[in-house]
């Protein structure tokens, strides 16, 4: 390994260690708890963690692998996943107060696939409350902090799943997607995030933000793991009629694949609501120069006006919101944040035309997206983020909501939430920092079920820069 | 209380057996009114009667790299 502390290798390379017998999966274990003991205070990254069951677990990984049997590719790894994944039997609070002291019915099919493949669960992690909020705060558990500078948000709503990631505390960890909720994070804690094509990955047993947007997916801290990652989770499900019967590539054998002849769009929107910070435009022109110097051909592209995709995916949002939450928001509505509470009021006034419109939409926005932005291009390149990573109380809205806070954090999801409402990949992926040394990140978009070739372009950047090797101190 | 601020609140009391001031029924109003409209107005560019909202996961499918 490259380092002496297991703890900052990467969860491909760790995994090949333990595989190999040069590492047990009780040292790494251990390498991730002593990294959580020093880093969780200074980013409430874990809502709970469990270290003799982690141990345990190790334990009976090691024994296996002794015994001549390796579950699978994640085998002896440890992660922990936002607090939204169902393990029957056991709390899962969505980041809220209502659930609290609830505890799951059923195990979510993705945890089912990591146990499957071996891994090692040492706890749940911070998010916002209900998944829904893109920076990080959560007045419930405690505002989740960006390990590069812990008054800087984390970007949510996998709040923790950034943060421990890019604090290597986790080699790995699962957060969903609803508007940016992955890729988001990603970008602001400098790790690499996929929002795979809607139906890639089960949504069986995670708490729904809103059926028809919410992705499932991982946060890594290479392409390569997360490549891994998304390989063991990806695949039909019985349980989620929406997943895919699609084969499942070999994502980490295809990755090793030139670029050279890739076409590649830049798109770096000038106007409107998610129009670019300077540096961050400098650092994704950068980005798209290293894959042209790998030989990929970059040409500028204009995206489609996103005002109404944008649009009817907020009216979805909101009218799924308000009728799964309908119970909790009639009996006991001082139990939300009140931003929480508020994005989903509206709900209760669209009327049902309108929400089946905006559904009967996607369809055709996915077609002109295709036939504009991507046209003759392979992949479009573009921010994650379109300004600098703000402080935490530059967007708490919960203390001091206002007009200029309230614009701040919308601007969040101006160039995520699209690609939710088309359904097709995304993964952000580190390609700078800002001035305050916050790390920026570039998106990489793809037709859909072409995760491959995002994690072939992604791979190669990271072959061509360091900036996923930096660890924040 | 305008038209739409009554409107809503019409649907809040009437429809959904719900209950809020006057000043967030008017905020309600005016975020249900931009959204309904940017829906509206996209659907009348785009939409026909064979629209099916299912057809979605299978053009994703259908527009996969062969």
């Amino acid at each position: 390994m490259r380092n002496d502390d297991p703890a900052l290798a990467d969860l491909s390379e760790v995994a090949d260690e333990i595989a190999a017998g040069r590492i047990t999966s009780v040292a790494v274990t251990e390498a991730c708890l002593a990294r959580i003991e020093s880093w969780q205070p200074r980013t409430n990254a874990f809502l709970r963690l469990d270290e003799e069951k982690a141990l345990a677990r190790a334990k009976a990984m090691d024994a296996e692998l002794a015994a001549g049997r390796r579950r699978g590719p994640l085998h002896g790894v440890p992660m922990a996943h936002k607090d939204m994944y169902y393990r029957k039997g056991e709390l899962s609070t969505g980041g809220s107060a209502i659930r609290r002291d609830w505890r799951a019915p059923v195990t979510a099919t993705v945890l089912q696939r990591l146990d499957a493949a071996g891994v090692v669960e040492l706890g749940f992690l911070n998010m916002a409350e209900f998944a829904a909020g893109p920076t990080g705060h959560n007045v419930h558990h405690g505002h989740c902090r960006n390990p590069w500078d812990s008054k800087r948000v984390t970007g949510g709503s996998s709040s923790g799943s950034g943060a421990s990631v890019a604090a290597r505390m986790v080699y790995g960890a699962l957060g969903s997607d609803t508007g940016g909720s992955i890729r988001l994070p990603a970008s602001a804690c400098g790790v690499v995030g996929m929002k795979a094509t809607y139906g890639r990955v089960s949504r069986a047993g995670a708490l729904a933000r809103s059926w028809s947007l919410d992705h499932v997916g991982p946060l890594t801290r290479t392409v390569r793991d997360n490549a891994r990652l998304l390989g063991v989770i990806a695949g039909h499900d019985p349980e989620d009629s929406t997943t895919s019967e699609k084969p499942v590539p070999d994502y980490e054998a295809m990755l090793d694949g030139s670029v050279s002849g890739l076409r590649i769009g830049l798109a770096l929107p000038s106007d409107g609501p998610a129009s670019l910070d300077m540096e961050v435009g400098t650092a994704v022109q950068a980005a798209a120069d290293a894959l042209g110097k790998r030989g990929a051909r970059i040409t500028p592209v204009t995206l489609p006006d996103f005002t109404a995709l944008y649009r009817a995916a907020e009216v979805i949002v909101k009218c799924e919101a308000a009728a799964m939450h309908r119970p909790w928001l009639e009996k006991t509505p001082d139990a939300y944040a009140n931003q929480v509470r508020t994005r989903m009021e509206a709900g209760f006034f669209i009327p049902a035309t309108q929400y089946i419109d905006a559904l009967r939409l996607r369809g055709h926005f996915v077609k002109e997206f295709l036939a504009t932005a991507m046209d003759g291009v392979d992949a479009v390149v573009l921010p994650a983020i379109p300004f600098p990573i703000p402080t935490i109380e530059e967007t708490d809205v919960e203390a001091q909501g206002g007009p200029a806070t309230l614009n701040m954090v919308g601007r969040f999801t101006g160039l995520t939430r699209p690609f939710n409402t088309l359904g097709v990949p995304a993964l952000s992926v580190p390609c700078g920092f800002d001035s305050n040394g916050a790390p920026i990140g570039l998106q990489l978009v793809g037709r859909p079920f072409d995760e491959a070739l995002l994690y072939r372009i992604g791979h190669a950047y990271q072959g061509a820069t360091e900036f996923h090797r930096r660890v924040p101190v | 209380m305008d038209d739409k601020t009554r409107t809503a609140a019409g649907i809040a009391a009437g429809l959904q057996g719900l209950t809020y001031d006057d000043k967030r029924l008017a905020e309600l109003a005016a975020e249900v009114e931009t959204l309904n409209d940017a829906v509206r107005q996209a659907a009348a560019k785009r939409l026909t009667f064979d629209d099916d909202p299912f057809t979605f996961a299978s053009l994703l499918e259908r527009e996969a790299k062969k």
